[in-house]
């Protein structure tokens, strides 16, 4: 049997009354008993039953009232109250159902459809029981989702530093299509004041594409900070990504070093729509197409690395985008496309190409209802170099330098050379000396432009007057390609050492290679502010931040003091 | 999206109808398995000559067709792609995983 109910019975006429109670307690169920309306509204508000059953015509309040008054009190509580009036006329019953009744029965009432209409309102009341329990659940659930979703917003926008201000070479927008975005741009500058960029986009939307990129953003900026190379980053990436991520989950990204004292654009582009380097003039001067899958499918082995490099020689925008901007469509269905975005891009318009790309997007489909994530980002590469002086504030140094007499000596041959990214690997040991981090970044500069000098011109045997030519550039970075990979013998030798000269504490960099050496005082007396900016100019550079800079040999052995005061 | 599964001897051809995206994943992977599971089945052809459109999840989808594939020394190819799927493949380098006709 259902469960038993507990009815209240409303009827002015006594035999009525006594009838239709003594039938409902034989079902089994409970009543209370009212005879009029009055009395009906005050047992519901002590008793609040299960189901009532009201006489209409009764005296101080008639039934429709009182159905009135039980509603208004019953509030989102569903309870079944079905009409037994002798009133047989349709506009009764429609009355009746009007104000709040859920059934009506014509006097006299026939037991049988009595009871089959109790059961059946039974059944009504319990479902309608169960829905308003589910709603609840729901809203529930629905307020705490809400609040973790705040809560994962926050961190996941401190994590991936949203609020940190734009680098001013760097024009951005995301636009996600739900509150998380599984696209994201990021921006630093490593030690020795190269841009890096990333743009990725995680597959799918919403928050797990948002988790997705974390892993990136946290290996991109700390990478970046110790001064890693791009390739590395990018191969460290793929590894990370592919290590935590299930199969079906990949991040597309283009990650570009921008070096502005040397004009060059290194980029990487893994499953993102093509890249672009538009000049002023509205000019696409050179294209990057993806040239690797996503990163995150391929095993490190298979995993290729290898980076583009251009030099920009009349000053442009690099424009870096996610699939979202070309694939959004607007309301009849067109996609925005790469046609429109060239387009976009070829005009020559004041205010720049971004904000007329974006512009332009947002009269063809209105960019606030878009379904997927949209990112866009151009980085600005003008003539002049800029952030040539670094100059930051000198921070008050936490400590005064100790005394001290560490040193590290280490060698490199042809494999190493070939892959080891060795910078990053000795200014982490510097770091751990505790020097300030304009010390730290000076020293990585001056390392890696010594370095690079003993690798290609010392071990490599490069000759810097071929960046001279036109087109020389591209020409050099490749013969240093193609020399480093078919490197057999050759070493480089780096030794760093704290000493006291003059009683001042210094760290002395020594690089030497295995090269043929050169002529050095052509090089050490070249003023820097001259015209030739090619060659020369990194040494110039390091004599600037050093207290000395000496060639002792044949010109293969390079030291250099750094006065760490 | 609708798939229909045609196997003939040792190749199965999964036909592709319609946008194939995160709504087909049941699908997929229904018609994945049938292939998966048929012994004498060597070769998976996912066929796209009926697809009109494919976004990133689905992507994943054939990435996990492609494991599951090479767990079982299943050789998986991509056919009939042209238009959007084409680009889309061609954009996420997959011509380096699947062989796509």
């Amino acid at each position: 049997m259902d469960k038993p109910l507990n009815i209240l019975v409303v009827d002015d006429t006594e035999p009525n009354l006594v009838l239709i109670s003594t039938f409902i307690t034989r079902l089994g169920h409970t009543t209370i008993l009212a005879r009029n309306g009055q009395e009906a509204v005050d047992s519901y508000r002590e008793s609040s039953p299960d189901m009532v059953l009201m006489d209409v015509m009764m005296p101080v309040m008639d039934g429709y009232q009182a159905t009135a008054e039980i509603r208004k009190l019953a509030g989102n509580k569903w309870v079944p109250v079905i009409f037994l009036s002798a009133k047989a006329q349709d506009s009764d019953l429609v009355r009746g159902l009007q104000v709040g009744g859920d059934d009506y029965l014509t006097k006299p009432i026939n037991l049988p459809i009595l009871q089959a209409k109790i059961k059946a309102m039974q059944r009504i009341a319990e479902m309608q029981r169960e829905i308003t329990e589910k709603a609840e659940q729901l809203e529930r659930y629905h307020a705490e989702n809400e609040r973790e979703q705040n809560l994962s917003k926050h961190l996941l926008e401190r994590i991936i530093r949203a609020h940190k201000p734009n680098d001013p070479m760097v024009e951005q927008l995301v636009l996600p299509a739900t509150r998380f975005s599984g696209d994201i741009i990021a921006t630093e500058f490593t030690p020795n004041n190269i841009l890096h960029v990333i743009l990725a986009d995680s597959a799918g939307h919403g928050l797990s594409a948002a988790l997705n990129v974390l892993p990136v953003v946290e290996v991109f900026y700390s990478m970046t900070e110790k001064g890693y190379s791009l390739p590395t980053i990018v191969r460290e990436l793929n590894n990370k990504i592919k290590q935590l991520m299930p199969t079906e989950r990949f991040v597309a990204a283009t990650l570009a070093a921008i070096d502005f004292s040397e004009r060059t654009i290194e980029i990487w582009n893994g499953g993102m729509p093509t890249a672009y380097f538009v000049d002023e003039k509205g000019k696409i001067i050179r294209e990057w197409r993806a040239a690797q899958p996503p990163m995150g499918i391929m095993s490190n082995a298979d995993f290729l690395s290898k980076t583009d490099v251009f030099q920009w020689s009349e000053p442009g925008r690099l424009f870096l985008y996610s699939d979202g901007l070309v694939e959004a469509e607007n309301e009849a269905g067109e996609r925005f496309g790469s046609e429109r975005l060239l387009q976009a891009l070829k005009a020559e318009c004041d205010q720049g190409q971004f904000w007329f790309l974006i512009a332009a997007a947002n009269q063809f489909m209105g960019l606030d209802s878009a379904t997927d994530d949209i990112s866009l980002a151009a980085i600005h590469c003008p003539m002049a170099p800029i952030g040539e002086d670094i100059a930051q504030p000198e921070q008050p140094s936490a400590k005064p330098v100790e005394p001290s007499e560490s040193r590290l000596a280490v060698k490199l041959s042809p494999l190493e050379l070939k892959s080891f990214d060795v910078l990053p690997w000795l200014i982490n040991w510097l770091q751990q000396l505790n020097f300030s981090q304009r010390q730290c970044q000076e020293m990585f500069l001056i390392l890696s432009e010594l370095y690079n000098n003993s690798l290609d011109h010392g071990v490599l045997a490069l000759n810097s007057s071929i960046k001279h030519q036109p087109d020389g550039f591209g020409l050099y970075l490749d013969m240093r390609e193609e020399r480093l990979v078919g490197l057999q013998q050759g070493s480089i030798e780096i030794e760093l050492e704290r000493v006291q000269e003059n009683q001042v504490p210094c760290l002395k960099l020594r690089v030497t290679d295995s090269g043929m050496g050169f002529h050095a005082d052509s090089i050490l007396n070249v003023d820097i502010s001259s015209s030739a900016r090619l060659a020369g100019r990194g040494i110039v550079l390091v004599k600037s931040l050093c207290a000395e800079v000496s060639y002792p040999g044949s010109g293969n052995e390079v030291v250099a003091l750094y006065r760490l005061k | 999206m609708q798939i229909t599964v045609e196997k003939k001897g040792e190749t199965a051809r999964l036909v592709l109808n319609g946008r194939f995206d995160f709504s087909s994943h049941r699908e997929f992977r229904n018609a994945c398995d049938e292939a998966l599971q048929t012994p004498e089945i060597k070769v998976i052809e996912a066929d796209f000559s009926r697809v009109d459109y494919l976004d990133s999840s689905a992507l994943g989808m054939l990435l996990l067709l492609r494991e599951k594939a090479q767990n079982t020394n299943l050789k998986v190819s991509l056919t009939n792609c042209t238009g959007l799927v084409q680009q889309v493949l061609d954009v996420a380098n997959f011509q380096r995983l699947f062989t796509i006709s």
